[in-house]
């Protein structure tokens, strides 16, 4: 068996990072890779199109049930859906309530414990939207995550949450082993998205893995809860992401330090592609004129 | 006329769980209490605790009150704006003070805290930032770094003490050439029995390290005033402990992590055996000694053992028989303990262990082999706290005839009028308990003792029968 690889998806909230996982996940398990899927968003939606169901019983509400976490088992909480990927859900609180930062490490520390990532290639973490504590930050942590892909788009707050996510590997990786892989550009077809994304790759000192074209058929999979590697798998699209799954393959070993922006640089880098002009700065804080 | 045998099949031993609506007088500390203890075993350590001042304090005062010493342990004093902004720079400033202020130090344990391990600090990726400038500013020094895990609201100070030992071994070993020696992780106990543990080891001839050997916790006053109140387990015999003949684990619930972590590791065969508490288990022991190491059993310890037994026996049946008995504390002590008192016809009718390790305590064999052989009704409650203990007396539920626990349910014996034997951790009320071996024949014999004593101390002070001492 190969070396284990961990890797981990972060991104703007909504900007399609469980989507673009599972399908990555799902052509790499394709390419013989045995995969495990860990989601570390309370939300328990990062195995969804895996397993064809959401909400699979989590490691938290399981272990809040039995009273502690070292009452439960690995089974409980380990499923298996399309080409054998493994899934498991961490779970965590309602929102407005408890510390879904402390599930995370709780989570990962009992799969750690028990073996749950023994005989397989790949871990994969799927973290909700930012890293906005020390517990979303626990894949990044020493000894978890090699390489963090951040999921993009073209949009001025997508590329504003990819800059922050840099923030923090840059922390983390000044003490520990991780490296931003790469971005993936999710396409909104915002203008200029491509060069955009490329720019804002060059700027972090990495590079843009790949643009992922929109294709309504993503939302048809989705639908049937399915990724599109199993709803269709000669079109066009899943061969995109089986690229892209080719890419994070090959790209074992190669992430870098990044170097994240200031706010300001970011908006010169809008302003250079002409999305906002330089004229632009008076009209700032203005209504509309009626 | 033939005397009358309760029938073994009426006895029952009952296993449950507390369920916790809330804690009435907890029977022990949190994980780091316990981390902190395992850390002060290793001479030149200070344990560098990772929270909020009060878990340092308030558990230094507790190894204060216990061995009537002071032991040196810092703390990363964390405040509001650490627990905002995570607390990583105080642990990275701790340790460098740390290491300027103390030109030996060797090794910090760093161990985390409720408070630190909800904000998620990442201790492994600090380490590698300390290392780092460690090795800068002390380039020939080495000052290792062991990270432990110990948030409180999980487990309790006997898993922490596990985690930490654990993590010291995991840091410092480090395979090397074979050294023929034997490891041995006795647990949780007093400096008395690690004394009376290695004169067993040398009266069989068996070189072997302690982990900890906590002997100079009991430490001299001398004429040039040096502090001498630390552990004696080095660097050295941490590093060695991955080349081992083989591992004895004494407990299973304290240190028996790290035995299992150096047969895994390192290959270094573990014998996970009952804490030698009574006349069995310590037969268990030198013999397994034996067989591991091919000594025989010396002559000298056949004596304490013929000591021992003769001096129980002259107790058990006059005065222990049939006397019902609750014990309190840590597993291995509660259950070795509980062993010892079936020896003496003592009946545990009550054992309390006071953390939800519920899972662990189902497949520990002890458990299996208490309830094939009592003739009484038994009751295990993990989980528990002292109330459980204190509502049972006060509810006239059980009736007993001595208590056995740490001085933290003094006040449940002195209320309810029942003799007390002090063991355990902590012990204050009684002086010089913690030089006393519990552990090994000695310990047998002086455990069956001070019961004795207690009991007879009781007669005199409550008028009861006093006058049996006369003609005994």
């Amino acid at each position: 068996m190969s070396k284990l690889r961990q890797i981990a998806f972060y991104g703007k909230g909504g900007i399609g990072k469980s989507t673009t996982s599972q399908n990555t996940l799902a052509a790499l398990a394709e390419m013989g890779q045995k995969i495990l899927i860990v989601g570390c968003d309370p939300k328990a939606d990062s195995t969804r199109l895996i397993l064809h169901a959401k909400a699979q019983d989590t490691v938290l509400s399981l272990s809040a049930e039995a009273g502690s976490v070292e009452d439960l088992e690995l089974e409980d909480v380990m499923k298996t859906g399309f080409k054998n990927i493994k899934c498991v859900e961490s779970g965590g609180p309602e929102p407005g309530v408890g510390c879904a930062g402390r599930g995370v490490i709780t989570s990962i520390n009992f799969l750690e414990e028990n073996g749950a990532y023994d005989g397989v290639d790949y871990v994969s973490y799927d973290v909700l939207g930012d890293v906005v504590c020390g517990g979303f930050a626990m894949p990044i942590r020493e000894n978890k995550a090699q390489e963090i892909y951040i999921v993009m788009s073209g949009e001025m707050m997508a590329m504003y949450a990819a800059n922050n996510i840099s923030k923090g590997i840059l922390k983390y990786a000044n003490s520990g082993g991780v490296r931003l892989g790469g971005l993936v550009c999710n396409e909104r077809q915002t203008d200029k998205e491509l060069e955009l994304a490329e720019a804002l790759a060059g700027k972090l000192g990495t590079k843009l893995i790949h643009f992922v074209p929109r294709d309504n058929i993503v939302q048809h999979a989705e639908l049937r809860r399915m990724t599109v590697l199993e709803y269709d798998p000669e079109c066009k699209q899943a061969q995109e992401y089986r690229q892209l799954a080719n890419k994070v393959h090959n790209n074992a070993g190669k992430g870098v330090i990044p170097t994240p922006i200031t706010m300001e640089e970011l908006e010169d880098l809008l302003m250079e592609f002409g999305i906002m002009s330089r004229e632009d700065a008076s009209i700032i804080g203005k209504a509309k004129a009626v | 006329m033939p005397c009358e045998i309760s029938d073994k099949s009426v006895a029952e031993v009952k296993i449950v769980s507390k369920k916790r609506a809330g804690i009435i007088n907890p029977m022990y500390d949190c994980q780091p209490a316990g981390a902190q203890y395992a850390g002060i075993g290793v001479k030149d350590s200070i344990p560098l605790v990772h929270g909020g001042q009060g878990c340092t304090m308030f558990v230094r005062l507790l190894f204060a009150q216990h061995f009537k010493e002071n032991f040196d342990i810092a703390s990363t004093s964390l405040h509001e704006e650490s627990a905002v902004f995570g607390g990583t720079r105080r642990v990275e400033e701790g340790v460098m003070v740390l290491a300027r202020r103390y030109p030996d130090l060797r090794i910090i344990p760093i161990i985390t805290t409720c408070s630190t391990e909800v904000i998620g600090d990442d201790i492994e990726g600090s380490i590698n930032v300390c290392e780092r400038a460690l090795k800068k500013e002390f380039p020939d020094r080495q000052i290792y770094l062991a990270p432990v895990h110990t948030p409180s609201f999980k487990g309790s100070q006997v898993s922490g003490y596990d985690e930490c030992v654990k993590s010291m071994i995991k840091t410092v070993a480090k395979k090397g050439a074979p050294t023929g020696k034997l490891n041995v992780f006795p647990g949780w106990v007093n400096p008395g029995d690690i004394t009376q543990l290695k004169y067993y080891l040398s009266e069989m001839g068996v070189d072997a390290t302690l982990f900890m050997d906590t002997e100079d916790f009991d430490s001299p006053m001398m004429p040039d005033k040096s502090i001498q109140t630390h552990g004696r387990t080095t660097i050295e015999d941490l590093q060695d402990s991955a080349n081992a003949k083989a591992t004895l684990a004494l407990a299973r619930y304290e240190g028996a992590a790290a035995a299992a972590y150096l047969e895994e590791a390192h290959n270094v065969p573990n014998h996970q055996i009952n804490t030698p508490y009574g006349i069995k288990n310590t037969d268990d022991m030198l013999r397994k000694i034996s067989e591991i190491t091919g000594k025989p059993i010396p002559d000298s310890l056949v004596r304490e053992r013929g000591i021992a037994l003769d001096a129980m026996a002259d107790l058990a049946h006059m005065f222990f028989a049939n006397k019902k008995v609750a014990i309190f504390g840590h597993a291995d002590l509660v259950l070795g303990l509980a062993q010892f008192c079936l020896e003496v016809e003592l009946e545990p009718v009550l054992l309390l262990i006071g953390d939800d390790q519920g899972s662990k305590y189902k497949k520990d064999p002890r458990i299996e082999e208490l309830k094939n052989s009592v003739h009484f009704d038994m009751e295990i409650v993990h989980n528990a706290d002292l109330w459980d203990l204190e509502r049972r007396i006060k509810k006239g539920e059980i009736k007993l005839d001595l208590i056995m626990g740490h001085s933290k349910g003094r006040y449940i014996a002195i209320d309810a009028n029942i003799p007390m034997v002090r063991v355990g951790f902590p012990t204050f009320d009684r002086a010089g308990l913690y030089r006393k071996p519990t552990i090994g024949y000695k310990g047998a014999m002086e455990l069956a003792e001070m019961t004795a004593n207690a009991m007879f101390a009781h007669m005199e002070y409550t008028k009861d029968r006093e006058w049996i001492l006369n003609t005994w």
